[in-house]
C-alpha cells in the first residue's frame, strides 16, 4: 500500500464508529468488529498492528466506494444468506431514484446514489434501513439521452464524512455526507479545458490520501479533496470510461488511468505519465477497470477487443497471454481466487457470463442465456443482476455456473453492478428504481 | 517482398497485364492465396477469419480509413496466422504496391464498386461483401468488369451454400410445398423513437474524407461510424438493402433467377420520427419499415421489415414464408426451415440451421467454394450475376419508395420502362473527385 502508515492511520481514524483498519500485505481491508465492541482510538490503532494477517471475511463492511473497500469487486461479508422465504428474495425497500446507470456506495447505514429527475441530476442519500431519503442534492444536467436512456453513469466515492460525484459533463461536487451541504464544486472539464468522452464522464472518482483522482483527459487529473484545487491534469485527449485503480505496493505512488487508446501508468504525486499501453477499443470505450494483481495487469474491453494479462515488474508492461475470449464492454472483471469472473461480449448483442483462468487465460466455464446485467461477488458467492432484473446467486467456482438462489427484484433494463453491504443487497435499473433485498442473517 | 514489387511495377509497363495473367493451373491445395482486406470492420474481419482457417489464405495487406482498426486487426491476423499485414488506408495504394490475388471487401455499400473495380484491376479475385452497389448501375460495373476480365466475384451471400439453405431449397424445388404462389420475405425487430446523436469532430484515427468518398460529405457522428453506416443512404440502402438482399436471394434461386415486372415499394419513419441531419446532431435516415412487392409472371414476393413491435404473435421475426398448394414453408436463420402442411393432420417437418457462430453465418462454406471456383475455372455458387440480380431487386424497392410510385422493370436491358425519373435514380452523383463507374 502506497499510502504512509501515519496517513493511513489518520484517514482510518476519521472513519465513523465500529470501523477498524488493519495493513495486511500492503492492503487496506475494513472489518467491522461484533456489535458493541469497544472501539476507542488506542483499540483500533492497536488493531492496525495487531490483526493477523489474512482476515479475509466479516460480518458487516460498509461498501463505501466503486468495486467495493478493496477496489476488486469483491464484498467479504459473510453473514448473510439467500434462503429466502418461499425461494423468493425480500425486498425491504424500493426507491425512485431517477435515470441512470450509477451504482450504490454505503457508509454508516446510508446509501448514496445518482440519478437523472427533471432537469437535475441528482445525489440521493437513503437510508439503508427503510429507504426514506435523508437528503438530496441536485445538479444542473441534461439528461443526455442520445444513444442511450441517458443521466449519471458513475458512482459516487464515500470518503470519511464526504461524498465525491462526478457528473457526466466533467462537474465534480464534494458533499457532506451528514446533510448533503456542499463543501465545493465545479466543472473539471471547463478548468482543466479537456474534452469529454462521447458518453461523458463515468469514472468514479478515487481518493488517494489527500488528494482526488479523476479520469478525465489522455490520463486523468488529480484535485486536493479538502478543497477542490486542482494539483495536475493531463494533455487534452479523450478519456476512457475506467476509474482510476491503485498500483499496490508501488513506490512512488502509481495509478493506472483508462484513456481512450491506452491504459496509462501514472505517478498519482505528479500525474506524470510511467507508461502507456496502447489499447484500442472502437469508440475509444476502455471501460473496465484494470486488475491488478500480484505484479500482472488485466486489461479487457468490448467491440471484440478482448482480454490480455500483463506483467508489471519492469519499466513498462510486458504481454504474457492475450485472448478474445473475454470481451468486458461495460463491467469490469471480479478476480477471485485465481479466477476472473465476468461478463463477456456488447450488451446490445448479447452478452455471456464466463470463469477465466487468470494465469493463462483460458475460459472455464460459459453460459451464454443468462442475459448478465451486472455481476458483484461476496462470501465466496457470484451475485448476478440480470438485464431484465433477476437477482441470481451461485458459488464462485471454476467448476461451473450453479445458481442456488433466484428472483426478479427489478422491472426494467438493469446493467448496473448489484451491491452488497450489511447483508443488504442494493440493485438498480436503468429507469431509477432501487430496491433493497434484506439478505441478514 | 513488397519493395521488389513496387519497383517492378513502377518499372514494367506490362505490370497490368501480368497481373491479371490467369492463375488458374498454379493452383493447389498447398496454393496459398495472397489476399487482402479492404475495409478491416467487424464483418470484413469475419470473412478473413474463416480465409485464414481454411488455410490457403496469406493475408498481405489490410486496408481501412480507421486506423485503429487497422492496427488492431492487423494484429489479430499476426496473432492468428503469423502473417504480418502491411496497412494502408487507402485501396489505391494498396493495390498499386501489393501483389494481390484475392481481395477481400467488407466496406461500406458507397464504396463496393471503385473497391471492385480497382481489384479487378489489379488482376484479383473479389470477394464481396452484398450488395453489389449502392446504385443499380455500380452492380452492373462489377459484373460486367468480372466477365471482361477472368476474374471470379464471388458475393458474401453464405446462405446460398449454408447446409439448411440447400435442403430448404431442395425440399421446395421437389415440390415440397406444392406449387408456391406467393413468397413473403421479412425481418423484423424492437424499436421506438430515434433520438439524434451530437456530431463532433471526427477521431483522429478516422479519414473521413475518404470514409465519405464518392458518397457527399456530411458531418460526422459516431452512430455512422464503426458500425452504424446501414442505417444512412449516403453510405446504405437500411434494412432492404442488407438483410432484403439475402432474402430476395433466396426467393430468387427458388425461382431459377426470374425477374420481376414491377416493383412497388413504400415506407417511413413513423416510429423513428422524421430524420435529422444540421450542424448540430443528426439521426439515420433509413426507414424504419418498409413493404415491397415484386410481381413476377407466376407468382408474387412481398418483403416487409420494420424496427419495432418485436416479433410478435408469429413465430419467427426473419426469413422468408413460401406458400404453396401445400402448405407454408419459412426458411428462417437460426431457427432452421420449417414445412406447415396445409392439411393440419399432417406433421410439420423441420430441419435445424447448421451455423458458424458467434455470428450465425456460414461464410466458411462459402469462402471453400470461393477458391474452389478459382481453382476450377468455374463460377462460384454466390457469383456476381447472383449478387446483382438480388442486389438489383433491393435497391428497384428502395427507389421505388423514394420515387412514390411503382417502377416497371426490364430485365433485358435493365432499365426501367418508361419513367425517365427512375431511370435517373440508376445511378448517383459521385462527390468529386470520384468518377462513377462507366462501363464498357
Amino acid at each position: 500500500m502506497p499510502l504512509p502508515r501515519f496517513l493511513l492511520l489518520r484517514h482510518a481514524l476519521r472513519f465513523v464508529v465500529c470501523l477498524c483498519v488493519t495493513v495486511v500485505a500492503g492492503q487496506r481491508r475494513t472489518v467491522h468488529p461484533p456489535a458493541r465492541v469497544a472501539t476507542s482510538v488506542l483499540f483500533r490503532s492497536l488493531l492496525v498492528l495487531v490483526l493477523p494477517i489474512g482476515v479475509s471475511s466479516c460480518a458487516a463492511e460498509d461498501w463505501y466506494r466503486w468495486r467495493g473497500p478493496n477496489g476488486n469487486g469483491i464484498s467479504t461479508e459473510t453473514e448473510w444468506n439467500c434462503n429466502w422465504k418461499n425461494g423468493q428474495p425480500t425486498i425491504a425497500w424500493s426507491h425512485s431514484v431517477g435515470t441512470g446507470f450509477s451504482s450504490v456506495v454505503v457508509k454508516d447505514g446510508r446509501a448514496f446514489t445518482l440519478g437523472h429527475v427533471g432537469d437535475q441530476d441528482v445525489v440521493f442519500c437513503l437510508n439503508v434501513a427503510d429507504g426514506n431519503v435523508v437528503w438530496t442534492f441536485g445538479y444542473p444536467a441534461e439528461l443526455d439521452d442520445r444513444d442511450f436512456e441517458g443521466g449519471p453513469i458513475s458512482t459516487p466515492t464515500v470518503d470519511g464524512d464526504r461524498i465525491y460525484v462526478m457528473g457526466r459533463a466533467g462537474e465534480l461536487f464534494c458533499l457532506q455526507t451528514s446533510d448533503g451541504t456542499k463543501v465545493w464544486g465545479k466543472n473539471v472539464a471547463e478548468e482543466t479545458d479537456v474534452r469529454l468522452p462521447g458518453w461523458g464522464c463515468s469514472a468514479a472518482p478515487l481518493v488517494i490520501g489527500d488528494k482526488l483522482l479523476l479520469n478525465i483527459g489522455e490520463s486523468g487529473v488529480a484535485v486536493d479533496k479538502h478543497s477542490g484545487e486542482r494539483l495536475w491534469n493531463s494533455d487534452d485527449r479523450e478519456c476512457g470510461y475506467a476509474s482510476p485503480v491503485l498500483i499496490p505496493d508501488s513506490n512512488p505512488t502509481a495509478a493506472v488511468i483508462a484513456s481512450g487508446r491506452a491504459y496509462i501508468g501514472i505517478d498519482v504525486e505528479s500525474g506524470k505519465q510511467l507508461w502507456a499501453e496502447r489499447w484500442l477499443t472502437s469508440f475509444n470505450c476502455n471501460a473496465a477497470d484494470p486488475i491488478i494483481h500480484d505484479g500482472k495487469m488485466f486489461l479487457c474491453s468490448g467491440y471484440n477487443r478482448g482480454a490480455a494479462l500483463f506483467d508489471l515488474n519492469d519499466a513498462t508492461p510486458s504481454l504474457i497471454w492475450k485472448s478474445k475470449e473475454m470481451k468486458n464492454q461495460i463491467h469490469g472483471s471480479i478476480l477471485y481466487q485465481g479466477h476472473l469472473y465476468g461478463i463477456d461480449g456488447d450488451m446490445e448483442t448479447g452478452a455471456r457470463l464466463r470463469c477465466m483462468e487468470w494465469s493463462t487465460g483460458e475460459i472455464r466455464w460459459s453460459v451464454d442465456d443468462l442475459q448478465p446485467g451486472g455481476l458483484a461477488l461476496a462470501g465466496g458467492k457470484l451475485l448476478l443482476l440480470t438485464e431484465p432484473g433477476k437477482l441470481m446467486i451461485a458459488p464462485a467456482t471454476p467448476d461451473g455456473w450453479d445458481p442456488i438462489a433466484q428472483g426478479k427484484v427489478l422491472d426494467g433494463k438493469s446493467w448496473t453492478a448489484p451491491v452488497l453491504s450489511g447483508g443488504r443487497i442494493f440493485c438498480r435499473s436503468v429507469q431509477g428504481q432501487l430496491v433493497c433485498v434484506d439478505c441478514r442473517d | 517482398m513488397p519493395i521488389q514489387r513496387r519497383s517492378f511495377l513502377a518499372g514494367t509497363a506490362a505490370a497490368a497485364t501480368l497481373a491479371s495473367a490467369p492463375k488458374i493451373h498454379a493452383a493447389s491445395k498447398d496454393k496459398q492465396y495472397r489476399t487482402a482486406l479492404i475495409g478491416a470492420g467487424w464483418w470484413g474481419m469475419n470473412i478473413l477469419r474463416e480465409a485464414m482457417a481454411g488455410g490457403q489464405t496469406k493475408v498481405v495487406a489490410l486496408c481501412d480509413v480507421d486506423s485503429d482498426r487497422l492496427e488492431i486487426n492487423a494484429e489479430e491476423v499476426t496473432d492468428l496466422s503469423g502473417d504480418t499485414p502491411r496497412t494502408y488506408s487507402d485501396y489505391r495504394e494498396l493495390f498499386e504496391k501489393e501483389d494481390v490475388e484475392v481481395a477481400i471487401l467488407a466496406t461500406p455499400d458507397h464504396w463496393h464498386a471503385l473497391n471492385a473495380l480497382a481489384a479487378i484491376e489489379a488482376g484479383a479475385h473479389v470477394f464481396i461483401e452484398k450488395p453489389t452497389g449502392h446504385t443499380i448501375g455500380e452492380s452492373k460495373a462489377i459484373l460486367a468488369a468480372s466477365r471482361a476480365s477472368d476474374r471470379l466475384v464471388q458475393v458474401g451471400l453464405h446462405r446460398r451454400i449454408g447446409p439448411h439453405h440447400v435442403s430448404g431449397m431442395k425440399f421446395l424445388k421437389d415440390g415440397g410445398a406444392g406449387e408456391i404462389g406467393l413468397v413473403r420475405m421479412f425481418v423484423h425487430s424492437k424499436g421506438g423513437a430515434e433520438k439524434p446523436t451530437r456530431n463532433s469532430e471526427p477521431p483522429e484515427n478516422l479519414d473521413w474524407e475518404m470514409y465519405c468518398g464518392p458518397a457527399p460529405l456530411r458531418p460526422y457522428c459516431r452512430r455512422i461510424h464503426p458500425g452504424g453506416f446501414r442505417h444512412f443512404l449516403d453510405f446504405a440502402n437500411g434494412t432492404l438493402g442488407d438483410w432484403g438482399v439475402h432474402w430476395l436471394d433466396q426467393m430468387l434461386w427458388w425461382s431459377d433467377q426470374q425477374s420481376p415486372r414491377s416493383v412497388h415499394s413504400t415506407g417511413g419513419r413513423p416510429i423513428a420520427g422524421a430524420a435529422i441531419l444540421n450542424a448540430d446532431e443528426q439521426t439515420t435516415d433509413a426507414p424504419d419499415h418498409q413493404t415491397a412487392t415484386y410481381e413476377f409472371d407466376s407468382f408474387t414476393a412481398t418483403w416487409e421489415h420494420r424496427k419495432f413491435a418485436g416479433q410478435g404473435p408469429e413465430q419467427t421475426s426473419i426469413g422468408c414464408y413460401f406458400f404453396g398448394t401445400q402448405g407454408t414453408f419459412h426458411l428462417g436463420w437460426r431457427d432452421g426451415w420449417t414445412f406447415y402442411p396445409a392439411d393440419g393432420k399432417k406433421q410439420v417437418i423441420h430441419q435445424d440451421a447448421q451455423l458458424q457462430e458467434p455470428d450465425g453465418h456460414n461464410l466458411k462454406l462459402l469462402y471453400a467454394d470461393f477458391l474452389r471456383g478459382i481453382e476450377s475455372g468455374s463460377r462460384p455458387v454466390a457469383d456476381i450475376e447472383v449478387g446483382h440480380q438480388a442486389t438489383t431487386l433491393a435497391l428497384l424497392g428502395m427507389l421505388s419508395m423514394k420515387l412514390g410510385r411503382s417502377v416497371r422493370w426490364d430485365s433485358a436491358t435493365e432499365t426501367i420502362i418508361g419513367d425517365e425519373e427512375a431511370n435517373g435514380m440508376l445511378k448517383r452523383k459521385y462527390r468529386q473527385p470520384w468518377t462513377y463507374p462507366e462501363i464498357g
